[in-house]
């Protein structure tokens, strides 16, 4: 009973955030931009969460700033799985020498510190979200790779690919119709883990100030934003900082569910 | 392999602590030591060479100059030059330069290392990026003879004693000059002021010496040798940190406090609050007229009347500065007229925003013949633009337009993105007391002529004014001109008056700053027993 | 069956020669996808130096001549590569000193962080580790292994900026205490780095020795009496430690992440917080070269990892 109760919470506050974020315009009605009281004021009627160091809202900041955070994420996770999936896949199934050219870059490109790899990307492009996106999406993909190529190994060792392939198919029909399904399993658990490195690199790089107009709310950002006035207002590190802290944990509490 | 184990731990615990050690041992200040944080670290500190405010801080104390100025009454005393005459026609001045005075490498200073000087600064190769520019029209610089030298203009140039009274045209060695050349001089200057140059690490620190030899101060300095032994100046970039060091004893005095910080020092027991109030531009936003939708003269004055400049200024500063309503701070050489075209309205500029043809679109953002009124907005990262620069966004949004908001990291960066054009509005803006400066701003030639206009009346003004060096009456009327022009025009959204928040310990005493503001006067300062 | 001996296993000093050719194939690819990141995506620096005024139009194609930038990229890769193995990193772009003497004078601070985080992630790695398995039933296992998925999971932003929010609501409620000098120092950023690098090795170390607790030798040692505590607990922890080790060479990575978050949060110098200036300013030699850096002493602790392990472990030669 105990074990049921720990296993629901993550997936309610997944559920919460992305319901709130998708419902932001309707639940707050102020802009999320414009300075509603004094700078920093505490918590209150008028601003539920307090007012950040412009005298913004941040319960508006948060909810505008989730959406922010969870759908770039969303989108470096997508380039990620489809690099990397891509990357990975090819390298299973090709086997031979492409599996090693594959396993080599990623391997390389893993000697780079994900976050060095990701904040020279930006460094290249200039920063902003289309930078980030790409960043975050990039750097995750050799990790990926490897981990979608364990996977895919696993699955073509079932006897019934051997089968197949004995049969004459061939190998993109076999990975299409044949391993793929049976990897999406594995792969799901994979891509919810990444999403929660995704939105992590996403967090960290906006908080080093690489992600562009400061005036959009964004969890990274207001972390950062928030950390000046630490001892005199808390609150306004406090709300991204526990935002951000419990969105990581309950996709990570996904994804070792789903795994298993 | 236990044992290599345990040797490998006890080899990183002892590089671990050694670490501590040395990061826990602060500058343990003797009483003839002062520590100075200096905010911004510049790309170079030859003041000849290099633009950057920050390297006065330390350096005018380590060189002299032609002449001062006096920090509260603006007058331009003796300095290295014991008098000077003007000819009739004000193109030529002739210095007498004083026979007593000796550079920090014991060579003699005289009409020759003046001429070497302004060679040094106006060899094109040399690039000098603001004492150059300084000199305005001039032609030549002569040695008449071992203490007399004579600087001819092609026209007269009202700013020149303003110039010559800085460190950017401070007097160095011209044996230092030559033997270390352009790139390494930095690293070894000489001059002959009251405090010698002992060296400079970059990102890291700067120190400076007494010179014992000191006795040929100007009538401005109050004491004719320097009390403090020895000054460090720390490079603190983050302004998070910098009340911290303060708090922490890292430094003794710090400038560039944030408002909010500053408000947590005033009047406490063993820390105090300077407020310097910085003549020159005003904090301001710069609207392209060259780039739609700010071509359009009532858009921008829309944009102006859209915006509660007040309310900014309190919320960013609090009470520390001033709200600005011209192109010069009002603390300026020339006060500039109010214009109501300033005052907040956020219903009359949404009504001229509609009476220009952009109407109320959906999702709130205004379209004109199918284009949203979208702007682009640049500020650089220091001084609180970032933040200014979102609530001006907030309020242009609010009037109904879809705002960009590019923070420039550096100088560099936003020179990059100006010359590429693609902005409405930008953020910058320089110090100087003397007016000349909106010459390159608003100037059709102008450097930074970065609002592209181009509009007679201002050229003629602003080249009338330069050379006007007779009446500094008829010279304030004509930057009134300028400045109502300006207004008219609508080139510039100013925000605030520029008040440096100078945090220093109590033990700091006679801190005083030049006329231009940002520079203390190091020779003052004493330290309280 | 016994099995054929292997004639083609290779001897030892064949495995640590292969080991370490595989390590700079690495190093070089990841120097290479450096120089390529930045060199593609384009940017000029020279215009960076333009647009500062630092140079005229004629002095910045003299600066691109000097320092090789109208050259095809191959070239200028070379060059790149030449200078590396000489330790010349190439200019800063911003003061035009030597990238190397630049990043040489921020690595004692960083070090000293690195080093310190890197044993305080040991000891709360094996701490958690081994409370998690060794009392894996009762609360204190349970509260151990939460403790290693916060660290595994949470950003070294969040815990950061966290620790000072506890710090200074700690201090507020003990009157006197210097709150400031404590900020300042070594402690905190050390254990918020190592705190957040804990994670892996404490994972490691409890399926490890949950691992080596089921074994029948223990067990049997257990039936024979022997005193549950230490010395038992030492046992079964011994063949848990090899992967650890290797873990933690591998950790270098991440700690260099860690360093530049943390050295950010605490406004501390150091390479982290030159690394996001240099970045910031546009001052691409020195960003190339502190990750280059860094590329290198990883690969050269994942060498230096395995090599360990072999000498550990010889049964592990035959799989190279």
């Amino acid at each position: 009973m105990k074990r049921g109760w720990v296993t629901v919470l993550p997936g309610l506050w997944i559920g919460l955030v992305v319901l709130v974020s998708l419902a932001a315009p309707v639940l707050v009605h102020v802009s999320p931009l414009q300075p509603v009281a004094d700078p920093l004021s505490p918590p209150s009627v008028s601003a539920p969460l307090g007012t950040d160091s412009l005298g913004r809202d941040l319960w508006a900041r948060l909810l505008y700033g989730g959406r922010v955070s969870l759908g770039v994420s969303f989108l470096a996770v997508s380039l990620t799985i489809l690099l990397g999936g891509a990357a990975g896949m090819v390298a299973a199934m090709a086997g031979g020498w492409p599996d090693r050219v594959i396993l080599w870059l990623a391997n390389s490109a893993l000697a780079i510190p994900g976050l060095l790899l990701a904040m020279l990307l930006v460094a290249a492009v200039g920063p902003g979200v289309p930078a980030v996106v790409m960043a975050v999406g990039l750097g995750g993909a050799p990790g990926f790779a490897r981990l979608a190529r364990s996977v895919f190994l696993q699955v073509k060792q079932d006897g019934y690919i051997a089968a197949a392939a004995a049969l004459g198919a061939d190998l993109a029909w076999i990975s299409a119709r044949h391993v793929l399904p049976n990897a999406r399993p594995k792969l799901v658990s994979l891509t919810a883990t990444h999403y929660a490195w995704a939105l992590m690199g996403t967090v960290t790089l906006t908080f080093l100030g690489l992600g562009g107009d400061p005036a959009i709310p964004e969890w990274g950002a207001m972390l950062n934003a928030g950390r000046a006035d630490l001892i005199g207002a808390p609150w306004a590190a406090l709300w991204p900082a526990l935002a951000i802290s419990l969105t990581v944990l309950s996709v990570h509490a996904i994804a070792d569910r789903v795994g298993r | 392999m236990i044992r290599h184990n345990r040797v490998f731990v006890a080899v990183l615990v002892a590089a671990v602590l050694s670490g501590v050690t040395i990061g826990c041992a602060s500058q343990s200040a003797g009483d003839s030591l002062v520590s100075y944080g200096l905010t911004l670290s510049p790309t170079g500190i030859d003041p000849h060479l290099n633009a950057s405010l920050e390297l006065g801080i330390p350096l005018s104390s380590v060189y002299d100059t032609l002449v001062f100025q006096d920090p509260e009454t603006g007058a331009f005393v003796p300095g290295l030059a014991q008098e000077w005459t003007v000819s009739a026609d004000g193109l030529e001045y002739t210095f007498s330069l004083r026979h007593d005075v000796t550079f920090h490498d014991g060579t003699p200073f005289n009409a020759e290392a003046v001429v070497t000087n302004f060679d040094y600064v106006l060899n094109p190769d040399n690039h000098s990026q603001r004492a150059a520019f300084m000199m305005g029209p001039i032609e030549g610089v002569q040695a008449v003879d071992e203490y007399t030298v004579r600087l001819s203009l092609g026209q007269p140039f009202a700013p020149l004693l303003d110039s010559l009274s800085q460190v950017y045209l401070g007097m160095a060695s011209p044996l230092a000059l030559e033997q270390w050349g352009p790139a390494e001089y930095q690293f070894h200057q000489i001059g002959t002021g009251p405090y010698r140059f002992l060296e400079y690490v970059p990102d890291d620190h700067l120190s400076l010496v007494r010179n014992p030899d000191y006795n040929w101060g100007p009538s401005i300095y109050k004491r004719s040798q320097g009390e403090v032994e020895s000054f460090v100046f720390k490079f603190y970039e983050d302004p998070a940190t910098r009340l911290l060091a303060l708090q922490g004893g890292q430094v003794d005095v710090i400038g560039e406090l944030p408002p909010r910080d500053a408000a947590q020092i005033e009047g406490s027991d063993a820390f105090d609050l300077l407020p310097v109030a910085i003549p020159g531009q005003p904090l301001q936003l710069m609207f392209n007229t060259r780039q739609p939708p700010t071509h359009d003269l009532q858009v921008r004055r829309a944009l102006i009347m859209g915006v509660d400049r007040a309310s900014i200024v309190r919320t960013v500063f609090g009470n520390y500065s001033p709200v600005a309503i011209g192109p010069l701070a009002s603390n300026g050489l020339s006060p500039t007229p109010t214009n109501a075209n300033l005052d907040f309205d956020q219903a009359a500029a949404r009504q001229i925003l509609l009476q220009a043809g952009w109407e109320a679109g959906l999702g709130g953002t205004r379209l004109r013949q199918g284009i949203p009124l979208a702007l682009d907005v640049v500020v650089p990262s220091w001084g609180s633009n970032p933040e200014v620069g979102q609530l001006i966004e907030a309020a242009w949004e609010e009037l109904g337009a879809q705002v960009r908001l590019t923070v420039a990291p550096g100088f560099g960066q936003l020179k990059e993105m100006q010359a590429a054009g693609d902005y409405n509005a930008i953020g910058y803006n320089t110090f100087g007391a003397d007016p000349d400066l909106l010459r390159s701003f608003f100037h059709s030639d102008g450097l930074y002529n970065w609002t592209g206009v181009d509009h007679d009346g201002l050229d003629r003004l602003l080249d009338q004014a330069a050379q006007t060096t007779g009446d500094p009456d008829t010279r304030r009327q004509l930057y009134e001109q300028v400045s109502s022009i300006i207004q008219d025009e609508a080139l510039i959204l100013p925000v605030r008056d520029y008040v440096d928040l100078i945090g220093y310990n109590r033990r700091v005493q006679g801190l005083q700053f030049s006329y231009q503001g940002w520079f203390p006067l190091l020779i003052d300062l004493r330290l309280a027993h | 069956m016994v099995p054929a001996p292997d004639r083609f296993a290779p001897g030892p000093l064949a495995a640590v020669f292969r080991r370490i050719l595989q390590g700079l194939l690495t190093a070089w690819a990841a120097v290479s996808l450096t120089f390529l990141a930045l060199r593609l995506a384009g940017g000029d620096p020279i215009a960076n130096l333009l647009a500062q005024g630092l140079a005229s139009p004629t002095q910045a194609s003299n600066l691109r001549r000097a320092l090789g930038l109208d050259q095809p990229i191959w070239t200028q890769y070379l060059h790149y590569l030449g200078g590396l193995v000489r330790g010349d990193l190439g200019v800063s772009l911003y003061t035009s000193r030597d990238v190397s003497t630049v990043i040489g004078e921020r690595i004692p601070p960083t070090a000293a962080l690195a080093s310190a985080g890197l044993i305080v992630a040991l000891l709360i790695g094996l701490i958690l580790g081994v409370t998690a398995a060794w009392s894996s039933r009762r609360p204190i296992g349970i509260v151990a292994g939460l403790l290693s998925s916060l660290a595994l999971t949470l950003p070294v932003a969040v815990t950061g900026v966290l620790s000072i929010l506890g710090l200074s609501l700690a201090f507020r409620a003990i009157p006197g205490a210097d709150f400031l000098a404590n900020l300042q120092s070594l402690v905190l950023p050390a254990f918020v780095l190592g705190f957040a690098s804990s994670g892996g090795i404490a994972r490691l170390v409890q399926t490890g020795l949950t691992e080596s607790l089921n074994k029948p030798y223990i067990l049997a040692a257990k039936a024979r009496g022997l005193p549950v505590g230490a010395r038992l607990l030492w046992h079964a922890l011994r063949p848990a430690l090899p992967p650890v080790i290797s873990l933690t060479a591998l950790e270098a990575s991440f700690l260099f992440s860690g360093t530049v978050v943390t050295e950010t949060v605490f406004s501390r110098p150091g390479l982290g917080r030159l690394l996001v200036t240099s970045i910031l300013r546009g001052d691409f030699p020195v960003a190339q070269g502190i990750v280059v850096m860094a590329a290198l002493v990883y690969t050269g602790g994942h060498i230096l990892a395995d090599l360990l392990a072999l000498a550990i472990d010889p049964r592990l030669r035959r799989l190279i």
